[in-house]
């Protein structure tokens, strides 16, 4: 089932795993609006790469922390496209540092940035989705596992898949379709504020059972297909990609199968 | 010497985003003298390249020493943009 002629927001769309979801989505026929955070460069880039799939990119640029910066986002959509038919709320940030260290605008910023943005985006979203649309949250596993320094980021997706199954039943008399994907670490540029970290386990692909790491693209595929109709009843769903990372403990080795085969 | 009008609105943003009163703007000054943090920079430099439509690249920031570099650079960033 094709998604031709729809047209998508990606927040956090000009790098890392929101660009690969937009890529996506505009191999697939959608016109794709990015939204970045700084970068004018990186996301003219990133729009000539969706116009070479043969479909309409628009830059906007909005630190999504910032509501007044939201609604500003949303007139521009609706002023340039009339309509969304897919909203990929993608766009995170975070401090890394334990709980103790935390402070209270560093707690607000990643709450702001990572799960109010979706509720405030989703607000506007659904206005401009008059016969139904897509929503889809990106999460990671720090919302259900504990990883050093992660603590507010951990929370704010926490929040970010409870806020995801609120507004798919909240969203289904309209027809919108809300769900969430949830990754282990994906080799991105965020990662390495991370990696740094001496007290970090080992790399994930020495303990993940599907023997690699999850690339970005895995991510995207599974956006893609909550975008498209052949999804439509699964509401409210967080579905993992972690090549099985998150069920078996690395005490017992990398080879979960293997002992049965 | 850094223009007026790049100093004034500069320093009307980091007031703001460092919420001090007063702040000793002087060249010689630089962010950590007004407490500002990491996140704090993150929204000044947003702020900056917000107001003025250029981007601000963090590499070339870390050759920046102190506010009255900082203003040079946001100047230069707005001569190329014409």
């Amino acid at each position: 089932m094709s998604l031709e002629g729809k047209v998508a927001l990606v927040t956090g769309g000009s790098r890392g795993i929101g660009r690969v979801i937009a890529l996506k989505l505009a191999e697939e026929g959608v016109d794709v609006i990015i939204n970045y955070f700084r970068k004018k460069s990186t996301a003219r880039v990133t729009c000539e790469e969706i116009q070479s799939k043969g479909v309409r990119a628009h830059a906007i640029k909005a630190n999504v922390g910032e509501p007044d910066k939201i609604d500003a986002m949303f007139d521009e959509i609706e002023s340039e496209f009339g309509r969304l038919d897919i909203l990929i709320n993608n766009a995170a940030s975070g401090v890394p540092r334990p709980a103790l260290k935390l402070d209270d605008k560093s707690w607000d910023w990643t709450m702001d940035i990572n799960t109010r943005a979706f509720l405030l985006c989703a607000q506007r979203a659904a206005k401009l989705m008059p016969n139904g649309g897509k929503m889809v949250s990106v999460s990671s596993l720090g919302s259900r596992m504990v990883m050093p320094v992660y603590t507010s980021v951990g929370v704010s997706k926490a929040a970010l898949e409870a806020l995801t199954r609120y507004l798919a039943i909240e969203l289904a008399p309209l027809n919108i379709c809300v769900n969430g994907v949830c990754s282990s670490a994906v080799e991105t540029d965020a990662l390495k504020l991370y990696v740094n970290d001496p007290n970090l386990p080992p790399p994930a692909w020495q303990t993940t059972p599907a023997g690699r790491m999850v690339q970005p693209e895995d991510i995207a595929n599974v956006v893609a297909f909550l975008c498209r109709e052949e999804s439509a009843m699964i509401r409210g769903q967080i579905i993992v990609i972690d090549g099985g990372f998150s069920l078996f403990p690395a005490i017992f080795g990398t080879e979960g199968g293997s002992s049965g085969a | 010497m850094a223009d007026a009008s790049v100093e004034e609105t500069v320093k009307q943003i980091v007031t703001r985003i460092v919420r001090k009163p007063e702040l000793n703007f002087s060249p010689e000054a630089t962010f950590k003298d007004f407490d500002a943090d990491s996140l704090d920079i993150v929204q000044i430099l947003v702020a900056v390249e917000d107001h003025y439509d250029i981007e601000i690249d963090d590499d070339e920031l870390q050759d920046v020493q102190n506010i009255g570099g900082f203003l040079a650079y946001i100047e230069n960033k707005i001569a190329e943009k014409g």
